[in-house]
């Protein structure tokens, strides 16, 4: 496998989890434009870790996570009573004044005669770990996948426990799921903090990957980007957000002649789809049609059992 | 206290470039409940459109103007068709998606036609800044002040003593009661935009003409602007734009001088996000019914 | 079982319910009628949780829930159905009423829960449209998804809000048989309709609500010819379904 097909993947899989975060709220009917809040936060904190605290990667890496995922608590309350529109703001301009705290940020401490840390808009350079310890570019991006592959179960697992189903009636109808005994509350600070925490681990591995990491890279473009991908994607499955950065990153990427044009191209390639698939690509009547309905038709012949209804097999709807 | 004062009226100046690029999102927030992403970007089409006239051929100033405005407004209608009208009813969250696509498409087409950082643009005006008991005002920005209070009583006006206002308001208000009762709702919202975008690049003529050039960043600036100070006056409220635009301009301008520009931006923002915990429904405080409505609707 | 007293609920200057004092049995179908705006479905709301009372208090089962919010009013027996059917759209209708369930504690939500959705699948007719999604059943089909779906928890009182509306007289005919048959021993019902007829035949006892505060309540002979009454609806707007 060439340098440049690792490195595509490798962005790939690091953005799907900032994707997968603005998704999983997304799924409890919230639109967030400020998950790379989350993400640069914990790029810092795990950068912090390694590079200057010198912690081992694990757990630079979880550490960053956790840190997103308080700051998502703290953020959660205020949002709490915001609805719609309005919560999709407030998360915006929470992710702005992160970006700009960061542009002022700065922590350095001197190791071997150097000076290292986060530097204001400079950035947070020499997050080295990888490098110095012989991680090559192929293990990383196996990092990625294999972290990633856990939260793809994870996601898979909630999807067929109560606490999906819980986040979904939110999604679909915030109002009949309190008049069926959700607790409002405690399920949206929740799927805060998981998203956060998920955002999280994505920008840890993004600033260990790049050693370097600078807060323009945190702007609104990255925030509207990842709900965008699971727009295109498609709203029905954990899936979805990953087939979006997939075809962003991926497939334009790697058209040559787009070079220049990939935004125009994109761009317009976007609003049509949305056009025809409001809820991307995997939306839930894809999905559900993909699963009951061929499920069937495929089965239908070989085994009849009227009783056991494909349903409930079915409730593995992620 | 004087300074207080000085930064106060300078705020109010400058926010009427805000005020003004707020009016445009507020108006097409209140008919059509989405916010249009675009509406940055499709200004700063039409304000290198003006530049372009500039650049090549040396036009006058009413030219330019015209061409600005004209450009906003076809880009505008481009967006309308493809992101607005073209989706369905219930998807909000998809138009405003395929705006953010567009904004893409027309900042990355702006930049590839006109590569450069920066270009010229023609000045407002020659004349100087001059002192009002002891406070200094520049007359462009008292320009900007004059021209943003005039559209708001134009406005005004437009809104509630003719025809074509009673019925914009009736679909702000209902859109499918206002079908029912015969608005044509399509064309309606149709022309609130192309209205909204020809204020919009009228606001973008005046801001480039103050600054004397315009820059790709514009558009990104221009609706971040537009947006904090829609939402700091409460969302569609014409109004609630003007006076949210000059809250923001004096928050940024005392922020600046007390606790320097780092900060400025980071005031905006902080700005916006208490209005938006304490007081959602901005100065001109929508009812929270109006919100609830607004809020809960799918997704 | 529920007892509501001096209940009042302001919206910014305007008194959608005042001082309403009203009480329900713990058994049987009872009607609550009044022209539109007259505050029945904010009684509702108040009810459940979803509005605060500005004044007065709403006790269920001698506990006082004015203050708690609906989750825990709804896991305390209580459940409703709204004036335009509320059904999540994207979801099959077998999971409508699996939704329901999932707030409950552990135990109670593994007892049994297929056999009940598949019970009350069969009884309220919906039984071949198991795995359609909900958003294309017809609006009388989702009338009885919603009534389905508020009996999946077994709740004590169930607060139904113009279940009939919109439909045909057969229709209606068949889902006032089938409130009958839902207000078994140990229930409470209160219906909130337009269509007299239908609530003359099911209900007991009549409340009748106007301008957010009571003008009548008794049986529905009395009540549906009470002058006071007639006044309210024929007063307005011309009243009736």
């Amino acid at each position: 496998m060439d340098e440049y097909t690792i490195q595509v993947l490798s962005n790939i899989g690091m953005f799907s989890f900032i994707a997968l975060s603005a998704y999983l709220l997304l799924m409890t009917g919230e639109i967030s434009f400020g998950q790379q809040a989350f993400f640069a936060i914990s790029a810092y904190a795990s950068g912090i870790a390694t590079a200057m605290w010198g912690w081992p990667l694990w757990a630079g890496i979880l550490w960053g996570a956790l840190v997103a995922a308080a700051a998502a608590f703290v953020l959660a309350w205020p949002t709490l009573r915001l609805r719609g529109l309005y919560f999709a703001i407030g998360t915006l301009a929470f992710a702005e004044m992160v970006r700009l705290v960061f542009e002022i940020f700065r922590y350095q401490v001197e190791i071997d005669g150097e000076l290292v840390g986060p530097d204001g808009s400079d950035g947070f350079r020499g997050v080295r770990y990888a490098f110095e310890n012989d991680i090559s570019n192929l293990d990383y991006m196996l990092l990625i996948y294999g972290v990633l592959a856990a939260v793809l179960i994870f996601f898979f697992l909630m999807g067929r426990s109560r606490l999906g189903k819980i986040f979904r009636m939110l999604g679909e109808d915030e109002l009949l799921a309190e008049m069926q005994g959700v607790n409002r509350t405690f399920y949206k600070v929740l799927a805060t903090v998981l998203a956060g925490f998920i955002a999280g681990i994505g920008g840890a591995l993004y600033v260990h990957l790049n050693t370097y990491v600078e807060p323009k890279v945190f702007n609104v473009m990255l925030g509207v980007h990842s709900l965008a991908y699971g727009l295109i994607g498609g709203l029905g499955t954990s899936l979805g957000p990953l087939l979006g950065v997939a075809i962003d990153i991926g497939l334009l990427e790697s058209i040559r002649i787009f070079t220049g044009y990939r935004m125009i191209v994109f761009g317009g390639l976007v609003a049509v789809l949305l056009i025809v698939r409001p809820r991307g690509l995997l939306d839930e009547e894809v999905v559900y049609w993909l699963k009951y309905r061929m499920w069937r038709r495929l089965a239908g012949s070989a085994r009849r059992r009227p009783e056991a209804t494909p349903g409930e097999a079915r409730d593995a709807g992620d | 206290m004087i300074d207080f004062i000085q930064n106060t009226v300078d705020g109010i100046m400058i926010g009427s470039r805000y005020s003004l690029l707020a009016i445009g999102f507020t108006l097409i927030f209140g008919v059509m409940r989405r916010l249009n992403l675009s509406y940055g970007p499709s200004i700063m089409l039409g304000v290198f459109v003006g530049t372009f006239l500039f650049v090549q051929y040396r036009a006058g100033w009413f030219a330019i103007a015209a061409a600005t405005v004209l450009g906003a407004v076809l880009a505008g209608i481009y967006v309308e068709r493809l992101c607005f009208w073209a989706i369905r009813q219930g998807a909000a969250l998809a138009s405003m998606v395929s705006s953010f696509a567009i904004w893409m498409q027309l900042e990355e087409l702006t930049t590839l036609v006109f590569p450069d950082r920066t270009y010229p643009f023609p000045r407002l005006t020659g004349a100087r800044p001059f002192e009002l008991a002891g406070i200094n005002i520049q007359s462009t920005y008292l320009i900007m002040f004059g021209c943003a209070v005039a559209i708001m009583g134009a406005l005004s006006f437009m809104l509630y003593r003719t025809r074509f206002g009673l019925a914009l308001r009736a679909v702000s208000e209902n859109p499918l009661a206002a079908r029912f009762m015969g608005v044509a709702t399509g064309r309606i919202t149709f022309l609130a935009f192309v209205l909204a975008s020809a204020i919009g690049g009228f606001a973008g003529y005046l801001i480039a003409a103050n600054e004397q050039q315009v820059t790709p960043l514009f558009g990104l600036w221009a609706t971040f602007k537009g947006m904090i100070a829609m939402m700091l006056g409460g969302m569609g409220s014409v109004p609630g734009a003007i006076l949210g635009g000059f809250l923001l301009g004096v928050v940024e301008s005392q922020a600046t001088w007390y606790l320097g520009t780092e900060i400025r931006d980071i005031a905006a923002y902080g700005l916006l996000f208490v209005f938006l915990v304490a007081r959602p429904g901005g100065l001109l405080g929508q009812r929270r019914a109006e919100r609830e409505r607004l809020a809960l609707r799918r997704v | 079982m529920l007892a509501i007293e001096g209940l009042t609920r302001r919206f910014g200057g305007l008194e959608a319910l005042s001082g309403v004092d009203y009480a329900v049995a713990g058994e049987g179908v009872f009607g609550l009628i009044g022209p539109n705006g007259s505050g029945k479905t904010t009684l509702f709301n108040v009810v459940t949780g979803l509005y605060r009372p500005s004044a007065g208090r709403v006790r269920f089962l001698g506990e006082d829930i004015s203050r708690l919010g609906p989750h825990r009013i709804i896991a305390k027996g209580i459940a409703r159905t709204f004036q335009t059917p509320r059904v999540y759209a994207r979801m099959t209708v077998r999971e409508n009423l699996a939704a329901a369930r999932h707030t409950l504690a552990g135990a109670e939500r593994r007892a049994g829960g297929e056999a009940r959705i598949a019970a009350l699948l069969e009884a309220t007719g919906l039984a071949d449209r198991r795995d359609e999604l909900a958003k294309s059943l017809p609006l009388p089909e989702q009338r009885r998804l919603e009534l389905a779906r508020a009996l999946v928890r077994n709740p004590r009182l169930l607060l139904l809000d113009e279940p009939a509306g919109g439909m045909t007289p057969a229709e209606t005919q068949a889902m006032a048989r089938l409130i009958e048959e839902v207000a078994a021993p140990g229930r409470a019902c209160i219906v909130i309709e337009h269509k007299m007829d239908m609530i003359a035949r099911l209900c007991a006892q009549v409340c009748v609500l106007n301008f957010g505060a009571k003008i009548a309540e008794g049986a529905p002979d009395a009540v549906l010819n009470d002058p006071v009454v007639l006044e309210a609806y024929i007063g307005r707007d011309g009243g009736g379904a």
